[in-house]
């Protein structure tokens, strides 16, 4: 009994540095966070800037603000063609690097390199693509005199600049993803492809009738990871279009291509409404929980076991 | 013996990291800056002035269009309880933001050589960084060849003539457009707070806050503000529309050094660009054209000040930093030659190296000003707000009258 209370003794004082450490900078600020939300902190050594409880204003508020809306509707927009187009491209580069093509280790750094860049390098990087190559490249090249046209620059609207968002986002995330498609496609036994063959299946059938569901673990997976990352959007969207160009949205000047994360740092930093920020990063928070756990419900009941 | 010898090693060795703990009891002192232009120099002077006095000094630099502006980082710094000893305010709504940490300055000794501190009710909290100015910068060469005298430009009337002839001659003075002028998102400081401040003090008396005042009351000059429109019309119409529309600060202030454009809506903050692209013309400022009546200065002020942190650790050091700026010969060269400012103490007798600069002092010694309106608005107003209206209208989404109507609404909203 002694022996037994010592070593579940011995088992919490080894879990305490990770526990204290996840407590102090996960738990409770989270906590502190959504305490926050319901007040009107807003870190500053503004005089007579007690902290005031104002009940859901934050959260009223946030919900009357077109900006808010708008960058919502973004957002949601921004991460269905997202995750459609990164995991497309991601099985079908799978597919290609785990194939007997020649050179296929090269490739498969060459796809996975930008991954290692920082989303506000590539995006500075792609700025320069999209305003000075892309129009350079109209100018000498007949037939894409278009490209060269100031009206014509992809940045300029909010259409094609959500369009640069994704290929931007896409070229940078789609190697990680891809990275765990091969890792599933080549854990599939080889024999069932035999086996299908022997019973005449066609290359589509052993395709979709085997590797699709065999590899369905890799799908929760990636889907979960794309998703999450395409709400969470920051920094490609801050360094590419900083949330421009602008737009009219219920009757308001707003910014067109600011994605939420990107709307609640400058609600928190620009606007100097802390409070405010931390009451629609909750709002982002809860949204993404319940979005993701019936994404991965829904991928759970289609995987199977050998 | 070979115990000993590990004894004596560990004893000498904590010797030396004790020694090393104590050398660096001296409490340093952290200064928090925004100008990353003169981040090499200002770190240059740092360490030379550590040497001097003892005193450890750490400079950190933000903003400048990239990555966090001041205020985020000091909001950040102050929830975490690492504020620095040294900072940065712009004018009043910082000032308000900070006000229970900055201390007095008004017993210093540098208040006696200069006119522009930062004061608040009679006292003293802000040690001018700098004084700057912008109007229109303009490129001399391209308007002596197009037989245009930069002095006949003070109102809406002569710019708009001399915009269409220059316009008319692009290709004579191979430039790509009038103005380089920028509008994208992340330039909305040079639209939403520079441009912005024509609005609110051009033609008037220094120091007034007449229009201010009607507008943060909610009360709108149509005259005065369709006027204002006219000039953001002439000016983006005449601009690149690459670098209007989606360029940064490198694209707007590269166009003018390369000159590819006779004009440039920056102040002579761009100095050290200019240096850097080894621009070989003449230039000078001249006055914004936003009035139909004509308007002979341009907006100087001394934009920012250093602050100090009342609970620093170390306030006397923090004093000594700023008053050694301004009284010894190593802080005139940092501030003159190195960081090329236009320092805003009389007991600076070096001339500024940059032309701009030059300009500025010029305007300056003819008493020809107007004043910095634009922080009696506060940041969200101008970034959130004014900024992205000015972007459609530069894009343009919306014509004069739409963007007449929209910055209507938005001083009404004020109230």
């Amino acid at each position: 009994m002694a022996a037994r209370r010592r070593l579940s003794m011995t088992f919490w004082i080894f879990l305490a540095p990770v526990l204290i450490a996840f407590m102090m900078v996960i738990i409770i600020p989270f906590f502190i966070g959504v305490f926050y939300s319901f007040t009107d902190w807003n870190a500053t050594a503004r005089t007579g800037g007690a902290l005031q409880f104002v009940g859901l204003k934050n959260f009223t508020d946030s919900f009357s603000d077109p900006a808010f809306i708008h960058a919502s509707i973004m957002t949601v927009i921004y991460t269905v063609i997202n995750v459609f187009v990164i995991n497309v491209l991601a099985v079908a580069l799978a597919l290609v690097v785990t194939s007997s093509l020649r050179l296929r280790n090269l490739y498969r750094v060459g796809f996975f390199i930008p991954y290692l860049i920082g989303g506000l390098i590539l995006g500075y990087l792609w700025q320069f693509i999209f305003n000075n190559a892309i129009p350079a490249v109209g100018g000498f090249l007949p037939g894409f005199g278009f490209l060269a046209d100031p009206n014509n620059l992809v940045l300029s609207r909010v259409g094609s600049s959500i369009a640069a968002l994704v290929i931007v986002g896409t070229w940078q995330y789609v190697g990680y993803i891809m990275m765990i498609y091969v890792a599933a496609i080549e854990a599939v036994p080889e024999s069932l492809y035999e086996a299908a063959r022997i019973d005449g299946a066609s290359q589509w059938q052993g395709f979709r009738l085997i590797m699709v569901p065999m590899i369905a673990q890799a799908f929760t997976i990636t889907m979960f990871l794309t998703l999450v990352n395409s709400f969470k959007q920051f920094d490609v969207n801050y360094a590419l279009t900083a949330g421009g160009p602008a737009t009219m949205f219920m009757d308001k000047s707003i910014f067109g291509t600011e994605l939420l994360a990107l709307n609640i740092y400058r609600t928190a930093f620009v606007s100097n409404n802390l409070a405010a920020g931390q009451a629609r990063a909750v709002v982002f928070f809860v949204v993404l929980v319940i979005i993701t756990v019936i994404q991965v419900r829904i991928n759970k009941s289609k995987e199977i076991e050998l | 013996m070979k115990r000993y010898l590990t004894v004596a090693v560990l004893l000498l060795a904590a010797a030396v990291l004790f020694g090393a703990g104590q050398r660096e009891s001296v409490q340093g002192i952290t200064l928090v800056q925004n100008k990353p232009e003169i981040d090499a120099q200002l770190q240059n002077y740092g360490s030379l002035w550590t040497q001097n006095s003892g005193i450890p000094v750490t400079i950190k630099s933000v903003g400048g269009g990239s990555g966090a502006d001041m205020g985020q980082q000091l909001r950040a710094d102050f929830a975490a309880g690492e504020m620095p000893d040294i900072f940065v305010i712009a004018g009043i709504e910082d000032y308000k933001e900070w006000e229970s940490i900055i201390l007095d300055l008004s017993g210093e000794s540098w208040n006696d050589v200069t006119s522009v501190a930062f004061t608040h009710d009679g006292r003293v909290y802000g040690f001018p960084v700098a004084i700057e100015g912008w109007g229109l910068a303009y490129n001399a060469k391209l308007l002596q060849q197009a037989d245009i005298d930069p002095a006949a430009l003070t109102s809406y009337g002569a710019y708009k003539a001399a915009f269409e002839k220059l316009n008319s001659m692009k290709t004579q003075l191979g430039i790509d457009s009038v103005v380089s002028m920028a509008a994208s998102a992340d330039m909305g400081w040079v639209t939403a707070h520079h441009n912005f401040n024509s609005l609110l003090s051009n033609g008037l008396p220094y120091g007034d806050l007449s229009v201010v005042n009607d507008l943060l009351a909610g009360r709108v000059n149509r005259q005065r503000l369709s006027e204002y429109a006219d000039w953001v019309e002439l000016l983006f119409r005449y601009a690149d529309r690459t670098v209007l529309t989606t360029g940064n600060y490198d694209a707007q202030v590269g166009a003018f050094a390369a000159g590819r454009a006779v004009f440039l809506h920056q102040g002579n903050w761009v100095d050290p660009n200019m240096a850097e692209a080894k621009v070989t013309f003449d230039m000078g400022f001249a006055p914004h054209g936003s009035m139909h009546a004509d308007t002979d200065g341009i907006f100087v002020a001394a934009p920012s000040f250093y602050v100090i942190n009342k609970n620093s650790k170390n306030i006397e050091g923090a004093k000594r930093f700023l008053n050694d700026m301004v009284y010894t010969e190593a802080g005139h060269e940092f501030m003159v030659d190195k960081a090329l400012m236009l320092p805003a103490f009389t007991n600076v007798d070096r001339m500024p190296t940059g032309q701009l600069s030059r300009s500025v002092q010029k305007w300056a010694a003819n008493d020809k000003l107007y004043s910095w309106s634009q922080y009696y608005f506060t940041n969200e107003f101008r970034d959130q707000t004014l900024a992205p209206i000015y972007n459609q209208f530069a894009a343009g989404r919306i014509n004069k009258a739409r963007f007449i109507e929209l910055m209507t609404v938005a001083f009404e909203g004020l109230k």
